[in-house]
């Protein structure tokens, strides 16, 4: 079958993509474990599903390809390589390739493994040219026109997909704070142990025109204040507060929706007892990579024990899993949350796990703090009337969210002070590990939140 | 004299309001001809030459009927003269005159809602319950009558009603005390007011300026705004208009959210069959919004929510005009906040609203000016520009009421900025003197001796304007970009095709755009004819200078074997 031939060529292409979540190892092998042609006149497309071996690694990642008969130009700069005398390019940058993909869609077609889905009414883009946007760590997104948005996952993970799932929900609650989903796309596969597994493959939702991302719109507001060296945050002309009381006031529409539409329960004293006991281990292993920690540590420690014996049942929910102001984007109709896969660090269990809304609310929090030190770090070292000044930016909106969040949900998420202190810190701690391994000169950022706990232990 | 500009024949350009830049000049302070202190008719005559090299299309006067001057001319006392300030009749006639050959239109303002209480009628309807007039105005025992009717000038008004100590009654007034609302129940009312639009549409004018529109009818039980009563009046002031007077055109003062406003069009499937024309009052506040909070959502959430109108029919848009910078159409927090920001002294605040000219508002940064009127004559609607805006003009916030922006026109450095031969002393106000706006410094006779002027700016955009209908015709689309800061939209006509790009911060920035759908199209920019690279598949990337725009038009690459 011609698609083995494509397949030749993927342990080279692989490594180069920015998606390829293995790239610190050489590639053992590759093999298609799902291979289904999806159109047979030139140029063929060819959905593959193909496993990677590095060492005891197994990663499967979704490969569409197209097989042309002649060159190219315009498609050079995604060659895979010839294969039995054909030209194989990505098929996601392939307009002829994915023009096929959203008919498929529309035909709400099942082929091969595949099954393809649209949701009731959803009006389908079709006819329109698709672009790829962006490659992020783990999908590819294009756009069709400017009318809907397919992002395609390419390392794939076996059950359900919580980005496809709280987008399908949410779209059936008519939530105003998402984009609505269009159609999604399954596929099965066997793995190497014979087990038949399956996954959601990509998605298609509404694409948000005009929008741009809240840290873009959070770091105007902050760049505004940094050029006025006598004026407070709240007196600039870039004032970012209404803004995010409306952020806060979307982020608890979103999950009070979604504990309409999916599950919840109440988190017993046992589970925070547990909970705490992962914090305290992430707290513990931390402190071996952040020396820069340990002096604070006893006391951050502090704010898992009082979780610990926080004597209340909590309830939880699914949750955004990973909000950041990266993860929100402002269009001329209000604020959006979008990508809802979760942390991609952490196992799907973990990603799709019931849990304290607060968690995202703290998440929303350090990112007004990111936002507000970044620029501090990298642009003006030392110089502590910015950092000043930057903090009371922190300080106001983070103030304005939770008040927007509060007009929503009927209750202060900053009352909840020991769940909030202890997902804050959590957080925290997080973010030291990470900046220490990717990028040092942003230590800074949660040193200071952690000296801060620590000055004012909750 | 001749002029290359001369009006089409009549009935055959109806949609020239769509096209058209207009002015809104007023005669009190633009030139006064005869030495007393106040501009007339006949000064205005002697400018028109500027306003036609500035590049007007229509000019817009305030009311200059007879009055006793209690609300800037708005409480009128007679439909049918000229204050005699202002001059004559005949005055009246030879100013239309001597505009259509200069290619000008003229409109004016109606007040449709109330008369001044000076008026014949009023006085008429207080002496004589029972005579011809008795019923003319909205009178009634007690003052209970429609209570959930706001008060509109929250500053000096207590109640919409005021007890006549001569009748012995209460007459309804929806502005100020000394301006009873007509009785539309009356249908002599609707014929007196047909018959006085009819008398200045024999004198030759283009249309009419229709004042505070929404009020004209009363209902119990409602808020006595856009009633139906009210459409149906427009309906019938409209079919005059097109069964007698084609070209001319209505225009609306609905102080209204779009939604509302469009009401005021009338009906969809007819193109529009009451108003032509209706201000689109939010978009102004947004921009001062959007330019100080470096963000373009405040003019983009309100593009969104404009709501699509018939096709006969146009949005006027304004950045400033002889009333307050209007804040009813912002939320509270948003009006607080415009308040904070731009009338720090609290004598600058009027109302619900800011009484500043444009370049006071921007502390006269001439970057933010440029980037207000770029915004203004690019975005969907005809502009109305307001008489010394296109030369910066300031105002003097020590002047009563909404007087600190009526202040005269200042043509020379010389005494009384060259608007009047009197005594500076007799002056109807005076000529601002401080030291950044004051006419020795700014004036039209060195901004016309000065090609790198804001007045020689204002009409070499105004030309581009002109040569590109997509500006009066063409849809807007928002693109968004990757910059929040920077508000990017196309206006597209046909094959006119605008690119309009604005950085609406005060530092320098990049934007990528997505401009996939004009793929193989090349920006040219309108101002210099600069050739930009072609569109590809990949974002457009522009960088802009602080507060900087561009207009692009886009259009087919020459084909390389005619280069």
């Amino acid at each position: 079958m011609t698609a083995e031939a494509a397949v030749a060529l993927l342990p080279e292409w692989l490594p180069q993509q920015r998606w390829f979540a293995g790239k610190n190892q050489p590639i053992d092998s590759v093999r298609a474990v799902a291979a289904t042609r999806l159109r047979d006149t030139d140029p063929e497309v060819w959905h593959l599903l193909v496993e990677v071996a590095q060492g005891d690694r197994r990663d499967t990642y979704q490969v569409p390809v197209s097989l042309r008969e002649h060159y190219d130009d315009r498609l050079e700069h995604i060659l895979l390589g010839d294969a039995e005398g054909r030209y194989v390019y990505d098929a996601l940058h392939d307009k002829e390739a994915t023009a096929e993909l959203l008919q498929r869609f529309a035909d709400q077609d099942r082929v091969g493994t595949l099954s393809f889905h649209t949701e009731p009414g959803a009006s389908l883009p079709l006819g329109e040219s698709s672009l790829v946007l962006t490659h992020e760590q783990s999908n590819t997104s294009l756009a069709y026109g400017d009318v809907a948005l397919l992002k395609a996952f390419r390392r794939v993970v076996p059950g359900i997909n919580p980005d496809i799932e709280i987008h399908d929900a949410l779209t059936r609650a008519e939530s105003e704070y998402v984009a609505p989903l269009l159609g999604w796309l399954d596929g099965s596969w066997v793995d190497g142990s014979g087990q038949r597994q399956e996954a959601g493959l990509a998605m298609l939702q509404a694409f948000l025109t005009t929008a741009t991302d809240g840290w873009a719109l959070a770091t105007t507001s902050v760049r505004d204040l940094y050029a006025e060296g006598d004026l407070h945050a709240d007196e600039v002309g870039g004032d970012f507060a209404g803004e995010a009381e409306r952020l806060g006031f979307a982020t608890a529409e979103v999950h009070a929706a979604l504990t309409e539409v999916l599950p919840t329960r109440m988190l017993s004293g046992d589970d925070l007892v547990a909970m705490a006991a992962r914090m305290r281990s992430r707290l513990d292993a931390a402190v071996v990579t952040v020396p820069e920690l340990t002096q604070h540590a006893p006391v951050l420690a502090e704010a898992f024990d009082r979780l610990a014996a926080l004597d209340e049942a909590v309830a939880a929910q699914r949750i955004h899993g990973d909000l950041h102001l990266g993860q929100v984007v402002r269009t001329v109709v209000g604020w959006k949350l979008v990508d809802f896969e979760g942390e991609p660090a952490k196992s799907l269990a973990e990603r799709v796990a019931l849990d304290s809304p607060i968690r995202d609310v703290a998440a929303m929090l350090r990112s007004f703090d990111y936002a507000a030190l970044h620029l501090l770090v990298v642009d003006h070292p030392g110089s502590d009337q910015i950092a000043y000044r930057a903090s009371e930016w922190a300080e106001r909106n983070q103030a304005a969210f939770c008040d927007g969040y509060a007009k929503a949900a009927g209750h202060d998420p900053r009352e909840d002070v020991v769940l909030l202190r202890a997902y804050e810190t959590d957080k925290v701690v997080y973010e030291a590990v990470y900046e220490a391994r990717n990028r040092p000169a942003w230590l800074a950022i949660p040193l200071a939140a952690v000296e801060r706990f620590a000055t004012d232990p909750r | 004299m001749n002029h290359e500009h001369t009006l089409p024949a009549p009935g055959t350009d109806p949609q020239w309001f769509k096209r058209a830049v207009f002015y809104e000049v007023l005669v009190r302070s633009f030139k006064d001809s005869d030495g007393d202190g106040v501009g007339d008719l006949s000064g205005l005559i002697e400018r028109l030459d500027h306003l036609e090299w500035l590049g007007v299309d229509c000019l817009w006067l305030p009311p200059f009927y007879p009055s006793p001057l209690r609300d800037g001319g708005y409480d009128v006392s007679d439909y049918k003269n000229v204050l005699p300030e202002f001059g004559t009749l005949e005055d009246f006639s030879r100013f239309v005159r001597l505009a259509h050959d200069r290619g000008m239109r003229v409109i004016v303002d109606f007040v449709m809602n109330h008369t001044s209480d000076q008026h014949a009628w009023f006085q008429s309807s207080r002496e004589d319950p029972d005579g011809p007039y008795g019923d003319f105005y909205v009178w009634a025992d007690d003052d209970s009558g429609y209570p959930e009717a706001r008060i509109i000038f929250v500053d000096t008004e207590t109640s919409n009603w005021s007890f006549d100590p001569v009748r012995r009654q209460y007459y309804w007034h929806r502005f100020f005390s000394h301006q009873p609302d007509l009785n539309y129940d009356n249908p002599a009312v609707a014929e007196a007011m047909v018959d006085a639009l009819r008398f200045w549409l024999d004198l030759g004018i283009d249309g009419f300026r229709l004042d505070a529109v929404p009020y004209l009818f009363e209902e119990e039980g409602t808020n006595c705004e856009n009633l139906p009563q009210t459409h149906e009046f427009l309906k019938q002031v409209r079919k005059v208009i097109e069964d007698e007077y084609p070209d001319t055109v209505l225009l609306c003062e609905a102080n209204q959210w779009p939604a509302d406003v469009v009401e005021y069009f009338g009906d969809f499937s007819a193109g529009g069959d009451e108003c032509h024309m209706a201000f689109h009052f939010p978009v102004m506040p947004r921009i001062f919004m959007a330019v100080r909070r470096e963000s373009r959502y405040p003019v983009s959430e309100i593009m969104a929510q404009t709501p699509v109108i018939p096709t006969n029919c146009q949005w006027g848009i304004f950045l400033r005009n002889h009333d307050e910078l209007t804040l009813e159409m912002v939320t509270d927090d948003e009006r607080d906040y415009m308040w904070t920001e731009y009338a720090k002294d609290p004598r600058m605040k009027a109302n619900i609203g800011i009484r500043r000219r444009l370049a006071p508002l921007l502390e006269n940064d001439t970057n933010q000016i440029e980037l207000f009127t770029a915004l203004l004559l690019s975005l969907p609607g005809s502009p109305v520009l307001y008489y010394g805006d296109e030369i910066g003009m300031g105002d003097n916030i020590w002047l009563g009421d909404r007087d600190g922006v009526r202040t005269p026109m200042q043509w020379t450095p010389d005494r009384n900025a060259g608007f009047s031969t009197a005594d500076p002393g007799r002056l109807t106000l005076p000529a601002v003197m401080d030291a950044v706006y004051g006419y020795q410094v700014t004036n039209v006779e060195s901004q016309v001796t000065n090609t790198s002027s804001l007045l020689h700016w204002t009409r070499r955009m105004i030309e581009a304007r002109k040569e590109n209908p997509a500006f009066g015709l063409g849809d807007f689309i928002d693109l968004g970009g990757s910059n929040p800061s920077v508000l990017s939209y196309v206006r597209a006509f046909g094959d006119d095709i605008v690119l309009c790009v604005n950085n609406l911060s005060r530092f320098p920035q990049p934007v990528e755009l997505d401009l996939r759908r004009f793929e193989g199209s090349q920006p040219v920019e309108l101002m210099g004819g600069v050739r930009f690279p072609p569109i590809g598949e990949l974002p457009y990337l522009l960088t802009l200078a602080p507060h900087g725009f561009y207009w692009f038009r886009l259009v087919q690459p020459i084909a390389e074997a005619i280069q």
